[in-house]
């Protein structure tokens, strides 16, 4: 069929968490790119008839599109020569493009897998302000995903450079000018001011209270610089904060010092699984997801994305260069490493976990138990901070996981044992999430952190982008290959088969500081950067 | 037309891989009359800004509606097309011809492929690089491995590694310890503050040696190969090292094995210390062809959609391909000035089409040539510098009445996929 104006979805099981709606039937009605709450009788109908519908799913972290992406993408010809994407038979609207997968598929096959698996928007997680140009052109050219990204601030030497002198205003007038002149949508830190010691020919930092350069500077007063920038700024999405230390074993003292840090205020901890570990470094490795998810869970300001490990290839791929730095001299890959003037770092090791590796056995349990030991679904997102943990196509896999807790405990005794004595999955979790669950950790939820009141839900006046599963007791099945998806109001998946793909909104936000601020910045931009002030940022 | 000069500042020029976007053009009666702070290369590449407005269709004036008729037929009918991303368009345009590729299931190559054996080798390496503003903060010893820049990237030196000052080398200059590493005819900067000459049949052997000494496995500290050895013991005594070579083909051919010892070797003097490899790379956008190439396929140049998705032949370039006859129609987009001399000899033997600045000009004689104005100069957009930093376009001549290549490409994009 043709994308009708108007469109009622009849007899399906309902699960729209945020209006209350837990598996409930009833139509759903769309009026253009809206749901409205009533039809007149005549309007076209889809009968989907004991299907299960949910809202478009929302990534809240995933590495998508930028500069460090396509280093990924060029460094990895093998990947996309094995998983060529033929251009999709469209019915109509812009004509279909070819592209490549692997673990991080070409900009066209992007959108169109995204789509492929009922998700609707995804937030670019982490893109220097240098190359934001580059990330926008890249999101222009990825179909079917409402998207946006969050723009890298923990390692910025302007920044710092405020915090070491005390100036916190005009810190947070930084930030609101360099939100807007990039057109992200939030702030990211990632490794505060580790990456700015690994540029400077240092190591990095080892936790909140290390120096960066000046005494004055800390990954803590980072953290506690930005959080308060976001929350004056009144940005829609909190901080949002990739702690020191990743994946280092021991880390969880260090993730729970930064949360600590930030008691009280609003700030969102991603792919908290790489940040769980207990034990010490360059010995031993437990899991402390226990000791972490039980902090979040007794703090209501503290959200979070797991970052679940799948077994399988993936790429890691992150601002975080001195954390590739140990992963490629620890597994010979090769490794890209990019210093980037004045703002951050990249770094990307191409990888895969092992179900019979020790070490990646235990990332696999540890992210499972932050799912299963999480009190409030609202708070604890899916991800597996594609492609770092594994694909966004392991999704569905990972559902599975959560909710049939027979099949966990079976793969869970085909992984390595050696490390897993410490984790509380071997108690015997029985939790299993339900439908409704499931669409709060993969669309609600980050929708509701990421202040998208529009995405998320199926409430009248939101976006149409709507997802129809057809129910099977095997779930990675189900949530691989929905019957049906609404984008916009645009029907884009139909009979399991992708049927157009129009382009996304951009998700960007553009919020008011002090504009004196620009005058300082230009002053610095002169003195040491290699583009001109007027030329920065991604304006058009 | 008024007579008054007008002034554009932050101009964005690229005329070599730096795209310096310091320049402010001078505009008078239409034409560019001074292109201040550019090097030579960048006052030849702005030049006046006067370019021809011909459409020509098997060499006779046509009107462009002709010509993309005729263009597109052409392109439909051909079994084997190519797509060649030629100099001074912005990627805006660089994406709508890869669009074309992908339509017409063609082979698509641009000018990135120039440095192909830079890119091969980082695709089987990675590699330990930095935008070239992170050199000029913390760069503390720069050695030029058979390059001297003041040849084809004259203003290398004092906007990015040598000369500015740095957060980190606070003094600019002076805070710098530079080496010349002579290969050969490939000799490092006259004013280096040492030398170390190393013969051109020694070179992958001496950077081996070099990575071998960091790797702890000895390569003996005597022989021809000991300045190669001394100097890497001093590169690690640096705080923050910045390597730089030519990916770009030198007038004599290098060894295929050398971008990835050079690669290996920047890798591992991470760790000792920290090692950015800066490879310097040519004008014209083509780190922007490479970027987009790579975003919409996964391959950053020599891509055939032939099979209805991409696929790599690295081996099998453009210039590969016209001499083997693989094509039998062609599509130049951007200058044909700009071509390497390979693809462009290759070009006489196949119907093309042209579409680009002074495409009129084309040696190889295109059955539709369309002239269009120059990515930055009429038309904006945006370029990648050497070092994949996206820069804005900033056309001092937009008002004039120049044919854009942005329309006249998506004209003929919406042509090629309108219908079957």
């Amino acid at each position: 069929m043709t994308t009708p104006d108007r469109l009622r979805l009849t007899g399906a099981t309902v699960y729209d968490p945020a209006n209350g709606v837990d598996g409930v039937v009833r139509d759903v009605c769309i009026e253009g790119d809206r749901i409205v709450a009533e039809l007149p009788a005549g309007a076209p109908r889809l009968d989907v008839h004991g299907m299960v519908v949910m809202p478009g799913g929302v990534d809240i972290h995933a590495h998508v599109a930028g500069s460090s992406v396509n280093h990924a993408r060029r460094l990895l010809p093998e990947e996309h020569t094995a998983d060529p994407v033929p251009a999709p038979r469209l019915a109509d609207g812009p004509p279909p493009r070819s592209g490549t997968g692997g673990t991080v598929p070409s900009t066209f096959a992007t959108g169109y897998r995204y789509a492929g698996l009922g998700y609707t928007t995804a937030m670019e997680a982490a893109v220097a302000p240098l190359a934001a140009r580059h990330a926008h052109a890249e999101l222009d050219d990825t179909p079917l995903i409402d998207s946006g990204f969050y723009v890298l601030l923990g390692n910025d030497d302007y920044l710092l450079r405020q915090i070491a002198a005390g100036e916190l205003a005009r810190a947070r007038d930084y930030a609101g000018w360099l939100l807007g002149v990039t057109r992200a949508y939030a702030i990211k830190i990632v490794n505060p001011g580790g990456v700015a010691v690994w540029k400077d020919g240092g190591r990095n930092v080892g936790g909140v209270d290390d120096a960066v350069g000046s005494r004055a500077v800390t990954p803590r007063k980072i953290l506690e610089t930005l959080a308060a920038a976001a929350q004056a700024l009144a940005l829609p999405h909190p901080v949002h904060i990739h702690c020191n230390n990743l994946g280092q074993p021991g880390n969880a003292a260090t993730t729970l010092e930064s949360m600590r840090a930030l008691a009280g205020r609003r700030a969102h901890f991603t792919h908290l699984q790489f940040h769980s570990y207990g034990g010490e470094r360059g010995k031993r490795w437990t899991s402390a997801a226990k000791d972490v998810i039980e902090y979040v869970n007794g703090h209501p300001e503290v959200s979070v994305d797991v970052g679940q490990v799948m077994f399988g290839s993936a790429t890691t791929v992150t601002a975080d260069g001195p954390v590739e730095h140990l992963l490629y001299a620890s597994s010979g890959r090769k490794w890209v490493n990019v210093d980037i003037e004045l703002e951050t770092g990249c770094g990307i090791v191409p990888y895969s976990y092992r179900e019979k590796a020790a070490v990646a056995a235990l990332q696999w349990a540890v992210g499972l138990e932050l799912f299963l030991l999480a009190k409030d679904p609202w708070r604890v997102v899916l991800s597996t901070d594609h492609p770092n943990g594994g694909t966004f196509l392991s999704y569905p896999e990972l559902i599975r996981l959560l909710m049939d807790r027979a099949y966990r405990d079976e793969r869970l005794k085909g992984v390595n044992q050696k490390l897993l004595k410490s984790s509380v999955l071997l108690d015997g979790l029985t939790r299993e999430y339900t439908l409704g669950e499931i669409a709060i950790v993969t669309r609600a939820g980050p929708a509701r952190l990421l202040g998208l009141s529009q995405k998320g839900h199926l409430g009248p006046g939101a976006d149409a982008d709507v997802t129809v599963y057809a129910p099977d007791a095997d779930r990675a099945k189900m949530f691989a290959a929905p019957r049906c998806v609404i984008k916009g109001g645009t029907l884009v998946v139909e009979e399991g088969q992708l049927r157009r793909a129009p382009a996304g909104a951009r998700l960007a936000v553009r919020p008011d500081y002090d504009r004196a601020v620009t005058q300082d910045v230009k002053r610095f931009f002169d003195d040491y950067a290699s583009v001109a002030f007027e030329n920065y940022g991604a304006e058009p | 037309m008024t007579t008054a000069a007008r002034t554009v500042e932050h101009v964005t020029c690229l005329g070599c891989g730096c795209a310096c976007d310091d320049i402010t053009v001078v505009v008078q009666r239409g034409r560019l009359t001074e292109a201040q702070r550019a090097c030579a290369l960048g006052a030849a590449w702005f030049g006046d800004g006067q370019v021809p407005d011909a459409v020509r269709i098997r060499g006779r004036a046509g009107t462009l509606e002709r010509a993309l008729g005729e263009a597109t037929t052409l392109l439909r009918d051909a079994q084997r097309p190519l797509v060649y991303l030629a100099g001074d368009i912005s990627c805006e345009v660089q994406r709508d011809a890869v669009a074309i590729a992908d339509r017409l299931k063609g082979a698509i190559d641009s000018l990135a492929g120039t440095a192909a054996s830079s890119v091969l080798g980082a695709q089987r390496r990675g590699r330990a690089g930095a935008t070239l503003g992170e050199l000029r903060q913390h760069a503390a010893l720069v050695v030029f491995w058979g390059v001297d820049p003041e040849a084809r990237y004259p203003r290398y030196n004092a906007r990015y590694a040598i000369d500015p000052i740095g957060l980190v080398a606070a003094a600019g200059r002076r805070s710098r310890r530079v080496i010349a590493v002579d290969v050969g005819q490939g000799r490092g900067p006259a004013d280096a503050d040492g030398r170390v000459a190393i013969p051109p049949d020694a070179e992958v052997d001496a950077l081996g040696a070099m990575r071998a000494t960091l790797q702890g496995r000895s390569a003996g500290a005597n022989g021809p190969l000991a300045p190669a050895i001394a100097l890497v013991h001093e590169m690690t005594t640096a705080r923050y090292v910045a390597l730089v070579a030519d990916a770009e083909p030198g007038p004599t051919p290098a060894d295929p094995d050398r971008a990835e010892a050079l690669i290996a070797l920047a890798q591992v003097l991470n760790g000792p210390t920290r090692c950015a490899l800066s490879m310097l790379r040519g004008g014209g956008n083509r780190a922007g062809a490479d970027a987009v190439l790579t975003w919409q396929t996964g391959f950053p140049f020599a891509v055939d959609f032939g099979r209805g998705y991409p696929t790599y032949r690295p081996h099998a370039d453009a210039a590969e391909r016209l001499a083997g006859g693989e094509v039998d129609a062609a599509l130049v987009i951007g200058a044909p000035a700009t071509l390497p001399e390979s693809v462009a000899r290759g070009l006489g033997g196949v119907a093309t089409v042209a579409i680009g600045p002074r495409a009129s000009a084309a040696g190889w004689k295109p059955v539709v040539a369309v002239d269009t104005g120059v990515a930055g100069i009429h038309e904006g957009g945006t370029a990648f510098r050497m070092d994949d930093v996206p820069l804005p376009l900033r056309p001092a001549l937009d008002g004039e009445d120049v044919r854009s290549a942005a329309a006249t490409v998506r004209a003929l994009r919406e042509r090629l996929e309108a219908g079957a």
